[in-house]
């Protein structure tokens, strides 16, 4: 039951539904939870890998540097849209059409 | 037994979370179901023997990323909870409508299928490996591996969070017209 299948199972199924997640919302913070899932996708492929496969800990150091990088990410991309709304007032996807307001 | 209760948990809390974020029409509710997803991850690291990185991802995740949607959500929500489509699928605000789904769902299979494919061949060639309970703390050999073989990335990191800190101030910064 565990192995190294079903880990990359799961985490090509995180992948998908963060795909899916991405492509159909309309609202920016929800395409930002689903590019979570997929970041989390990722980062769970390195460890399990780390773990059957090379039998060191370097997954473990990308997974970490991964999840510092989504913060960084979701900092920046919050603060994006905050600055979004004060200037259209709806976080509506479609809205975002030109880059200067 | 006990690895395997917590792996098939840890999977069920992960896709189900997962799932519940792609079909709930309210985005509060979506960050919520992320919220589970990613405690369900952190189990699935557990279960991999990657304590601190299980630990890691349980604060960073949990009490940073996740409260950080839910102050977005609650400072952006207000006139998207008004609907303007017309359709069943639509109904719910700023939700995505039924183009969108089905893009969304068609693109998503393709992928699915072709890594299916993938990771057939990765099954033949890694039969299951059994390991006992009882995992080796990874915190000293981590810290040795971050502060010896990958202290660039490590300093870098530092340079890109302050520069996200700072950007993040500057550009959510109210402003007079």
């Amino acid at each position: 039951m565990m192995s190294l299948a079903s880990y990359l199972i799961i985490s090509l199924a995180l992948f998908v539904i963060g795909l899916a997640v991405m492509l159909s919302r309309k609202s920016i913070v929800a395409i930002l939870l689903g590019i979570e899932l997929v970041l989390n996708a990722a980062a769970l492929n390195f460890v399990a890998y780390s773990r059957y496969v090379t039998n060191n800990l370097d997954g473990h150091i990308f997974s970490l540097f991964i999840i510092v990088i989504a913060a960084a990410e979701a900092a920046v991309g919050l603060a994006i849209v905050i600055r979004f709304f004060q200037i259209k007032e709806t976080i509506h996807i479609d809205e975002a059409t030109q880059l200067r307001n | 037994m006990f690895m395997q209760l917590l792996f098939g948990l840890s999977a069920l809390l992960t896709l189900s979370g997962a799932i519940a974020v792609l079909v709930t029409k309210n985005i509060m509710h979506a960050c919520i179901f992320l919220l589970a997803s990613l405690i369900g991850i952190a189990g699935l690291y557990a279960t991999l023997g990657a304590d601190f990185v299980a630990v890691t991802q349980i604060m960073v995740y949990v009490g940073g990323i996740v409260i950080l949607m839910i102050f977005a959500v609650m400072l952006t929500g207000g006139k998207d909870f008004v609907s303007r489509a017309q359709n069943l699928l639509g109904l719910a605000p700023s939700m995505g409508n039924k183009w969108t789904y089905t893009v969304g769902l068609l693109v998503s299979l393709v992928f699915l299928l072709t890594n299916v494919k993938l990771i057939s061949s990765i099954v033949k060639s890694h039969p299951a490996k059994t390991f006992g309970n009882e995992f080796p703390s990874t915190v000293n050999q981590l810290g040795h591996l971050l502060i010896k073989d990958h202290v660039l990335a490590f300093e870098l990191s530092s340079v890109l969070l302050l520069g996200a800190l700072v950007g993040a101030a500057m550009i959510a910064r109210p402003r007079k017209q």
